[in-house]
């Protein structure tokens, strides 16, 4: 079986540095989600055990190509990717993937992280299970093929549950499923072997819809703290106390 | 002229880069205390292919030339020396066979060491002498088709660890230095305690004895009586190492200085405000530049060379500049962060350390300027 | 716009997001409940329009059946808003509701406002390194709305229940078992009072004067990622921050923690933030409102007993 995983291009937030409130983006490297690296470890532990091929796929940048080097370097087989200038919202993504996602044969398993690095919105892996009519698992943290079924364990606030879900199926894994593997040399020099196919937007065949939501600004907060330097316990017990935070059993 | 790192190679930098970070860091301070890299360490270096960056495909490395490894190493030396160190002297030793050994001498040496199994010695300094050959007093005896090998070897990296040795010694029908390559441990070798060095900790540092050490005729690396140029070119290439090791440290004290003279405040500023601070973040931010290009391009001739002499010029120059600089800019990282800096609990104490090793080390500043004046005024 | 419909497994968040609602003030409000009676009488109780679905055939921890729920009832009754929780089940079901019904979608929201007659939501963006305005710009909406981003409504007497039928196809995901998560019911983001345990907190010995302080306070314990994750001191239900609780207490006790973004959105609005660490110029420090610099091996003890 092929199994899919969905990462996506990123600017490095470590990098990204905040200027008069704006985050500013120019000239910082392109990355992939640190949780799409988590949803790639387990598809690439999944083949190890079965026989299957991980076909890595993304939307993304001019980029793009050699950003998903390093998902073929840390174990993905094959990468397939279409080219996208400019922002890409939720719903455009989830139509873009699902298309590439359809050209793709014997689909068992489609990964994706609990939300991307950048934006966190977890919305596009349950996005492209709806369109490809799929059934779907979030916040996963355990993962086990058995045949035409993944036993899955879902993680929420507040209990466990074991799951067990008919393949084809969408699963988005949360960060504590595993630690993604560090790629070796040989593994990097080689990526750059392995099949790719890069494609236009407009070569996929479906209509991409307007963005559905609009920005209307982005800004780090302002935080106007007092930053009241006290030098004993005891005056921060009282500083506690007058501020209506009393101790006492 | 493209002075751009190519995606790969960016790649292989943030792999070394994330493996410090991950799994050396957290175990580096442990490593100065202990003097000893933990072997779990060594295993996940040899995993990532640490060990066989340089070494051809064919002889079971990955390949990458000496671009990635410049690249890899100045990334685990920002971290911790002593892996690097190990990393840098297995580079020589196995450098040397690479360049130098025959097809059959590769077979049975490299490809072990290449995955990180074995690792590689170099074995040139005596008590007696660290920068003249002229000197070496360890001998080599032919007995039919074996050599015996006699004396004591000091200084020499990686020594306790299993795997090829190349070892210099007189031979004694020619009189002349000539290489061998000694599988270590056989009998015969045994080595000192390690010592404890100023700098570098972790790095395995011990005196070889050798007595009657028998070694088969096709050890012989080169020719007999003709173990000079190996011993100049191989160290040569040894200095890339070096260097990275250098240039890692020099990194490092160019970080802590930032994060320094931002953190630290004054009059409830950060000092980074204050032109005197931030004159010497721009000083050391110009030496880390300096020493970086420099760096990057000796691995680059080192892909490219055909000319050894020239290669070991270059190396020579390289050499001496970076690992001066590396000193200069810990020097002056610590002047930003005052008296505080001399304490055990801020990291440029270790990193100050450890510029204090490259210029003494794998031939002294001076030989290095000995050997390019030398050129320059043929 | 015509309506709202609100949805969530859990019933006090349910009472939050009615208050979005109202607040949002677009139309009638439904709360929909699905395969739970019990459930459905409490919030009409409560004074909630609650649609009622009874469909044996599908089951709550099956997204997709869920999202064909919500997008068929809001259809039906001709609702264009959408309000989900943005816990992680609401999170998992918004962007299928949303693409059921060809809706824009915005997670985690935190709060709105109207922006030139629209109505624009606030969410954290880039790790937590800012704050995104965004607006929806097709006529059907999916917010899922941040747990403690409101109040609770207040009960009134003007509940009604309403039987809904939808059309759900069979479910491709079986139930096999559930876990409570290991006995930690704590609920950090509806305490007032938070201590919060960073790795500077060096000995797992001294988590016991931090239950002391947290005692003397009447504050829950929170921890920092790694606390949880990497030391395993305390299970992962007690992470604030990005991938763990937002919090909004109005005391946040925080004992050792560096400040990294991704754990200060967990806390940045605290009503008043106190810092204890060694080193003076830990980002924490520079959002909080009293900082005591000091070793904590040396100020828990002291703490405990000023405290106590
Ligand atoms: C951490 C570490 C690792 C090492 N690893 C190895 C190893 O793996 N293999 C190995 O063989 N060795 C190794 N060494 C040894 C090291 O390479 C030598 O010690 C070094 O080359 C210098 O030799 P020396 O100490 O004998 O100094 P010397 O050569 O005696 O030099 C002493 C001083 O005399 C001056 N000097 C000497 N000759 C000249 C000259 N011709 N012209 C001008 N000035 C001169 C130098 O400037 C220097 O200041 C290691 C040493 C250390 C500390
Ligand atoms: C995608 C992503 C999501 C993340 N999500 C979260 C999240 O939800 N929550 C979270 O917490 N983190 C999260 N992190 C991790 C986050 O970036 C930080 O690494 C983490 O918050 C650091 O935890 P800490 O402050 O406890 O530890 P450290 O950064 O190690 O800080 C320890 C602090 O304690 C101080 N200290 C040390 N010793 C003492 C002493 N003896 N006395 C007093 N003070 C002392 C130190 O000065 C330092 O400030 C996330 C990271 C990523 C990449």
């Amino acid at each position: 079986m092929n199994i899919v995983v969905a990462m996506k291009e990123i600017p490095d937030i470590q990098q990204i540095r905040i200027r008069n409130r704006k985050p500013v983006t120019d000239d910082v490297p392109r990355t992939l989600g640190n949780i799409d690296k988590n949803a790639l470890e387990a598809a690439v532990q999944i083949k190890e055990k079965t026989d299957s091929q991980v076909i890595v796929v993304g939307v993304g940048s001019s980029e793009v190509e050699d950003t998903f080097k390093e998902a073929l370097a840390a174990g993905g087989d094959e990468a397939r990717l279409v080219v996208w200038d400019g922002e890409l919202e939720s719903s455009q993504s989830a139509q873009l993937l699902a298309a590439l996602i359809t050209k793709i044969d014997s689909v068992g398993l489609i990964l994706f992280g609990e939300g991307s690095g950048d934006n966190y919105s977890s919305q596009v892996g349950s996005r492209v299970a709806q369109i490809l009519g799929l059934p779907q698992v979030g916040y996963v943290n355990r993962i086990e093929i058995e045949g035409s079924t993944a036993r899955v364990t879902r993680s929420l606030e507040d209990c466990e549950q074991d799951l067990e879900v008919a393949l084809p199926a969408v699963i988005m894994v949360s960060s504590d499923i595993n630690t993604a593997r560090i790629p070796s040399v040989t593994q990097i020099l080689k990526a750059g072997k392995k099949p790719k196919e890069v494609l236009a937007a407009n070569e996929l065949g479906v209509a991409i819809p307007a963005a559905q939501v609009e920005t209307i600004s982005n800004l780090a907060p302002e935080m106007e703290r007092r930053q009241i330097s006290v030098k004993t316990i005891s005056d921060l017990v009282k500083a506690l106390a007058d501020e209506g935070f009393g101790g006492g059993r | 002229m493209d002075f751009n790192l190519s995606k790969e190679e960016i790649l292989i930098q943030k792999m070394a880069r994330d493996y410090a970070e991950q799994a050396i860091l957290p175990v580096a301070d442990q490593i100065e205390k202990d003097n000893r890299v933990p072997d779990d360490i060594m295993a996940g270096l040899a995993e990532l292919d640490l060990f066989g960056m340089t070494v051809p495909e064919e002889f079971g490395g990955a390949g990458a030339g000496y671009v990635p490894y410049v690249l890899a190493m100045e990334q685990i030396a920002r971290v911790s020396s002593g892996p690097a160190m190990i990393i840098s002297a297995h580079n020589l030793g196995l450098g040397a066979l690479v360049n130098f050994g025959t097809d059959e001498q590769k077979a049975k040496f490299v490809p072990q060491a290449a995955k990180g199994e074995h690792i590689a010695s170099f074995a040139f300094t005596e008590p007696g002498t660290g920068s003249d050959p002229k000197q070496l007093t360890t001998s080599a005896v032919r007995g039919g088709d074996h050599f015996v090998l006699n004396g004591t070897k000091r200084f020499i990296t990686n020594a306790s660890y299993k795997g090829p040795l190349v070892l210099f010694a007189i031979e004694a029908e020619s009189g002349q230095p000539t290489a061998f390559v000694v599988e270590k441990h056989c009998p015969g070798y045994s080595v000192s305690k390690p010592w404890s060095k100023l700098g570098w900790h972790g790095g395995d540092l011990v005196d070889i004895y050798l007595k009657d050490v028998q070694v088969p005729v096709e050890n012989v690396l080169g020719k007999i009586g003709d173990g000079y140029p190996i011993l100049q070119y191989g160290i040569a290439f040894g200095k890339i190492g070096m260097n990275s090791v250098a240039l890692g440290t020099t990194l490092a004290a160019f970080e802590l200085a930032v994060k320094y003279a931002k953190e630290k405040t004054h009059r409830g500023q950060p000092i980074a405000k204050f032109q005197a601070i931030q004159m010497k973040v721009a000083e050391i931010a110009g030496i880390y530049e300096s020493s970086r290009w420099l760096a990057y391009r000796l691995g680059f001739l080192a892909n490219n060379t055909k000319n050894y002499r020239e290669f070991a010029k270059e190396a020579a120059l390289a050499k001496w500049v970076i690992a001066r600089n590396a000193q200069e800019a810990t020097r002056i990282s610590m002047d930003v962060h005052g008296s505080y800096g001399l304490m055990e609990d801020y990291e440029i104490t270790r990193i100050y350390r450890d510029a204090a090793m490259g210029p003494q080390v794998e031939g002294v500043i001076h030989m290095q300027q000995v050997i390019l004046a030398g050129d320059i005024l043929r | 716009m015509a309506g709202t419909l609100i949805f969530s497994e859990n019933p006090a968040l349910v009472l939050e997001l009615a208050t979005a609602a109202l607040e949002m003030d677009s139309g009638p409000v439904y709360a929909l409940v699905i395969n739970n009676g019990p459930q459905a009488e409490k919030l009409s109780n409560h004074g909630l329009a609650v649609l009622s679905v009874d469909e044996p055939g599908m089951s709550s921890f099956d997204t997709a059946g869920c999202a064909q729920a919500v997008a068929q009832t809001a259809g039906q009754k001709d609702l264009s808003m959408v309000l989900l929780s943005s816990d992680r089940r609401g999170k998992e079901l918004a962007g299928r509701v949303a693409e059921a019904m060809h809706a824009g979608c915005l997670t985690d929201v935190k709060g709105f406002s109207l922006e030139g007659g629209q109505l624009a939501f606030t969410r954290n963006s880039l790790g937590g390194a800012t704050l995104a305005t965004q607006a929806i710009k097709t006529p059907a909406q999916v917010v899922a709305v941040s747990p403690r981003a409101f109040a609770p409504i207040a009960p009134t007497a003007t509940g009604s229940i309403e039987a809904v039928k939808i059309n759900v196809p069979a479910s491709a995901v079986k139930l096999v078992e559930t876990r409570s998560k290991a006995g930690d019911t704590v609920d950090l983001q509806a305490a007032e009072r938070l201590v919060v345990v960073g790795q500077g907190v060096e000995d797992q010995s001294d988590l016991a004067l931090v239950e002391q302080v947290a005692q003397a306070l009447k504050a829950e314990i929170g921890c920092s990622k790694p606390v949880a994750t990497d030391k395993k001191w305390y299970p992962e239900e007690r992470i604030i921050g990005l991938s763990g609780k937002i919090c909004k207490p109005a005391l946040a006790l925080i004992l050792g923690v560096s400040g990294q973004v991704q754990f200060t959105v967990g806390v940045r609005e605290a009503q008043v933030i106190v810092s204890v660490n060694n080193d003076e110029n830990a980002f924490m420090n520079k959002i909080a409102d009293y900082v005591l610099v000091a070793d904590l091996k040396e100020a828990l003890p002291e703490l405990v007993r000023q405290l106590g």
